[in-house]
């Protein structure tokens, strides 16, 4: 099969659960893994009498998120009812914004591979989410506690030519921008962001776009990646291998799920014709009417963006470019980080500190390093406490064990109350190290007087090895110069 | 006691000569005997209202602020909620709907010292307009039992009318609180849109639909109108417009009141609904008023309009009555389709059904564009013709309905049945506030209406001029001798 010949085309179509404290349309709390049917009120499970009224906050929200993709925010926006029966429905119609959306337009940049790319949306609009159908054994219920929730709909114009490395990494900046205007959760296991994806294959130097199916129910970005290719193989296997047939017949419109066992994607429904939704302006709403200066205003509020952080990282502080893209990705990490810069100059070794030594630390615990009780000033005073040489890195690392079993405890108070990890500034002892060290390493003696540097390291390690870490390293350089 | 005015009443229960007790006794009694030939109410809560009415007592005994309406009974159109009580729209879908809240107006009402004292009948989910589509009972016109109250809010106009409470609420969508009004000889009224607040209202088409109260007199009609007319939170769509002393506004003549009249649109009336509009015209000159004929030609458009908007609209606010969270799920449904289907295929009626299917059709996206897109350019169109209109007159004034009140059954045709709204849709269509005046009778002794329909947010100007026109003729406020009978 020659996948050279084909281009992959993507559309990203994405469901973010607005984080508000009360849903799009009622007083009911906004809330997830509650008692079923606790979270209601009598407009979400659409009682006769019962009438919408609009969540400010949630619109505040979306045109955040629009300012944060430079996208036009529309000075009129209005709501449609759009028809459907199906039991999580609770009035048989979701109210949605059908041809007038909130935010128009909108660019996603992001890194792939350090080069600068660019996705290009279409629209965003506010709806409110169904409930949830819930199976039991012999009878199935409905929970309305998600009936009402506010979303965003994220709608990407069809991408040509994206690999699915893309395609995830637009996904993931998406997550990071609405973590960072504090707009969405984005626990995509709990289902705040839902994302499908829209494939299509076509021949290098097609003008048309060809058919294109749907894939739904991936909830992780390791699965998008992975259905993306599958589908990709699957298109193009079958259009190279029935060069006869039609893409009505072959790739018909249709909606297919991932599914993580095989590894390939599943036909769920076929698209017979477009489905009648039966769409008009939704009576109960007047149209959303947002002011030049309410639009300003919220622009002025929006913080800085995870785009604009990661470029200060590398530019500023310096930090490589998979240690800023591993920061600004998630921004409670590049939070903490910027927290534990205020007392900590090293911005790489703190980086470093952070991403690696604790991230690592924590990571088969299910925790993460901000969600514990070590607090981001502990960790850069360890570093610190590096660069001032008053411990070495290796006593640090076992200081950072210690950080981590003790629940966040004063680095500085360990050191003090663990005689192991004082580094060794007894100028007679080391001295006796170093001798013993040249003792038994005359070749790298020759070595260093003949003009070979490395062979200065080797002998400092040597040294550092028998005192089993503790020696100071600047008196050990010292020394051993001094002998030498 | 059944021939004092709600204001009459309410100022002898605080003048202390009545108790809120006796007052709903009374009135309770006269249901009891009255209305098994009527068939205005569909339920009575006899417990609830005699406490209600025994706080009352106690709270004016204790020496406590009365409200507007204090001790006066007050009945509500079946499809209003009063939290506790069922509202079942007249459908069998929902006749054991118990509301779990209380509708803004009949909030306002209590919070008046009202006593609310029953639910009356109505066009079943108030689609249309002889409160024979009801699906437990018809509703007779009190004037004559062989004809219908009209409708939808036949039920209110009918307990008015017999003298069973001196006030009531309906909704009016295409006419439903005018028309019956008319039929009935009462003071109908449907005020701005956004007036009075829909929440608790179960919606048939949201963008018309508005609450509107039945009266003897523009003066009780006045007094309730200030109760109700005022900002909801609940209501998107309510006006954010100051509470307005209407009461204060009542006219005694229409001198400086410009009033235009679309005379080409009265071309197809009888000759006795002709006399009687062309009587009310020279009243309203007598009271001074400059009458000046304008051009409303468009609403030839407006029947069409209204029912592809009215029932598009219906078709999704019913569509939540599937039998899955409240309601009556029909009870040999084994799978989901059959609980769809069997809920509302026995739960809707005829009427209910055909409007679905109607609203349906027009949404569809084959549709769309030739129905429900230009039924909204239409209504665009109708309401620059009424502003157009209101650049040279302060009022507009037509009949209120085609004919007084029919024969109950009389008409099978459901597009014949359409026809008699087509003097009140305009208002709807436009959020226009209009009230209909009796304005005198029939050879056959029914009543006839008038209507006004003046400016967006005019509506104590409205009420004032139907005050001035009653006051020129109060021989056309007569009380049916069914009313009369001793209980």
């Amino acid at each position: 099969m020659n996948y050279e010949d084909w281009e992959t085309v993507v559309g990203l179509e994405i469901h973010a659960q607005l984080n508000t404290k009360s849903k799009l349309f009622s007083s009911a709390p906004n809330s997830f893994g509650d008692e079923p049917n606790t979270n209601i009120t009598t407009v979400c499970t659409g009682h006769p009498g019962t009438l919408p009224i609009l969540n400010k906050e949630a619109v505040r929200k979306a045109v955040q998120w629009g300012h944060a993709i430079a996208a036009k925010i529309a000075p009129v926006s209005r709501f449609d009812r759009k028809s459907y029966f199906y039991p999580d429905s609770p009035r048989n119609f979701q109210i949605t914004q059908f041809d007038h959306p909130i935010v128009i337009g909108g660019t996603i940049t992001c890194l792939v591979n350090g080069k600068e790319k660019t996705l290009t949306l279409d629209h965003t609009h506010l709806e409110d989410d169904a409930g949830t159908c819930r199976h039991f054994n012999g009878f199935g219920g409905v929970d309305y506690n998600r009936a009402g929730v506010p979303l965003i709909e994220i709608v990407s114009k069809p991408c040509i030519g994206v690999t699915p490395k893309e395609i995830t990494a637009y996904a993931k900046m998406i997550r990071a921008i609405l973590h960072y205007i504090d707009a969405s959760d984005c626990n995509m296991e709990e289902g705040s962001l839902r994302i499908d994806v829209n494939v299509s294959v076509r021949k290098k130097g097609e003008t048309e776009l060809r058919n294109k199916i749907e894939i739904k129910n991936m909830n992780s970005f390791n699965f998008i990646e992975m259905a993306i290719e599958a589908e990709v193989r699957r298109q193009i296997n079958l259009y190279t291998k029935n060069p006869d047939k039609s893409q009505d017949e072959l790739v018909p419109q249709s909606t297919f799920r991932w599914d993580p066992e095989s590894k390939t994607t599943k036909l769920m429904r076929l698209k017979e014709g477009a489905e009648d939704y039966r769409y008009f302006p939704e009576p109960d709403l007047p149209s959303i009417t947002l002011t030049q200066e309410y639009i300003d205003e919220v622009a002025k509020g929006l913080p800085e963006l995870p785009f604009e952080r990661n470029k200060r990282y590398m530019e500023e502080l310096e930090l490589t470019l998979d240690q800023s893209i591993t920061l600004t990705q998630d921004k409670k990490l590049s939070d903490y980080f910027e927290e534990a810069l205020k007392t900590c100059s090293n911005a790489r070794n703190l980086c470093n500190w952070i991403i690696i030594e604790f991230q690592g630390r924590f990571k088969d615990t299910g925790m993460t390093l901000y969600e514990s009780n070590i607090l981001p000033e502990n960790v850069a005073k360890l570093v610190n406490m590096i660069d001032s040489k008053k411990i070495t890195g290796k006593i640090a690392k076992s200081v950072a064990d210690d950080m981590v079993a003790m629940d966040g405890k004063d680095c500085e108070v360990i050191v003090d109350e663990n005689p192991d990890y004082q580094p060794v500034r007894d100028e007679g002892l080391i001295e006796k190290l170093v001798d013993q060290v040249l003792e038994e390493n005359p070749q790298s003696v020759e070595d260093f007087k003949n003009g070979k540097e490395k062979a200065f390291g080797f002998l400092v390690g040597q040294v550092m090895k028998i005192s089993r870490g503790k020696a100071s390293p600047s008196l050990v350089n010292e020394i051993l110069k001094k002998k030498l | 006691m059944y021939e004092k005015t709600a204001t009459e009443l309410q100022h002898l229960f605080v003048s202390g000569q009545l108790s809120a007790v006796e007052i709903t006794n009374y009135f309770l009694n006269r249901i009891e005997n009255i209305d098994k030939k009527i068939g205005s109410f569909l339920q009575l809560f006899p417990e609830r209202t005699l406490r209600k009415a025994k706080e009352l007592d106690e709270k004016k005994k204790s020496g406590g602020k009365l409200g507007k309406l204090a001790g006066i009974p007050i009945a509500i159109k079946d499809n209003i909620h009063i939290k506790g009580e069922r509202t079942t729209c007249a459908s069998k879908l929902l006749a054991n709907y118990e509301a779990l809240f209380d509708a803004t107006s009949t909030r306002l009402l209590e919070e008046e010292d009202a006593i609310l004292i029953g639910k009356t009948n109505l066009d079943e989910f108030a689609m249309g307009g002889a409160t024979e589509y009801s699906a437990f009972l018809k509703t007779h016109n009190p004037w004559n039992l062989a004809c219908t109250p009209g409708g939808s809010s036949g039920g209110s106009a009918a307990a008015v009318a017999a003298r069973l409470a001196p006030l009531s609420i309906g909704s009016d969508t295409g006419g439903s609180v005018r028309q019956p009004a008319s039929y009935c000889g009462l003071v109908g009224y449907k005020p701005t849109y956004g007036r009075i607040s829909r929440y608790g209202l179960v919606a048939f088409g949201s963008s018309l639909d508005q609450i509107g109260p039945f009266a003897y007199t523009t003066q009780d009609m006045a007094l309730i109108a200030e109760v109700l007319g005022v900002h909801c939170p609940h209501d998107s769509n309510s006006l954010n417009h100051p509470k307005e002393n209407i009461q204060g506004q009542l006219k005694q003549d229409l001198k400086g009141v410009r009033v235009g009249v679309p005379y080409h649109f009265l071309t197809n009336l009888s000759d006795e609904m002709k006399k009687s509009f062309d009587a009310s015209i020279s009243v309203l000159k007598n009271l001074g008023a400059e009458i000046i004929e304008i051009n409303l030609k468009v609403l030839k458009y407006a029947m069409p309009t209204y029912y592809i908007i009215a029932t598009a609209e219906a078709s999704t606010n019913l569509a939540r009555f599937d039998g899955i969270r409240y309601g009556n799920r029909n009870q040999y449904a084994m799978t989901l389709d059959e609980v769809y289907d069997l809920t509302r295929e026995h739960g809707f009626g005829a009427e209910v059904k055909r409007r679905i299917i109607l609203g349906t059709s027009v949404l569809s996206s084959g549709f769309s564009g030739s129905y429900y897109k230009k039924a909204l350019g239409a209504r665009g169109r109708i309401l620059d013709a009424f502003t157009t209109s209101f650049e040279s007159c302060d009022l507009v004034v037509m009949p209120t309905a085609p004919t007084p009140a029919f024969e109950t059954g009389s008409i099978q045709d459901p597009v014949s049945m359409y026809l008699m709204d087509l003097y009140t849709v305009h208002a709807n269509l436009t959020g226009l506030p209009a009230i209909s005046v009796p304005s005198g009778f029939a050879q056959n002794g029914n009543p006839i209406g008038f209507q006004m329909i003046a400016k967006h947010r005019q509506d104590g100007f409205l009420i004032g001029c139907a005050h001035a026109f009653e006051q020129a003729r109060p021989e056309n406020i007569q009380i049916p001798s069914i009313a009369k009978e001793a209980v």
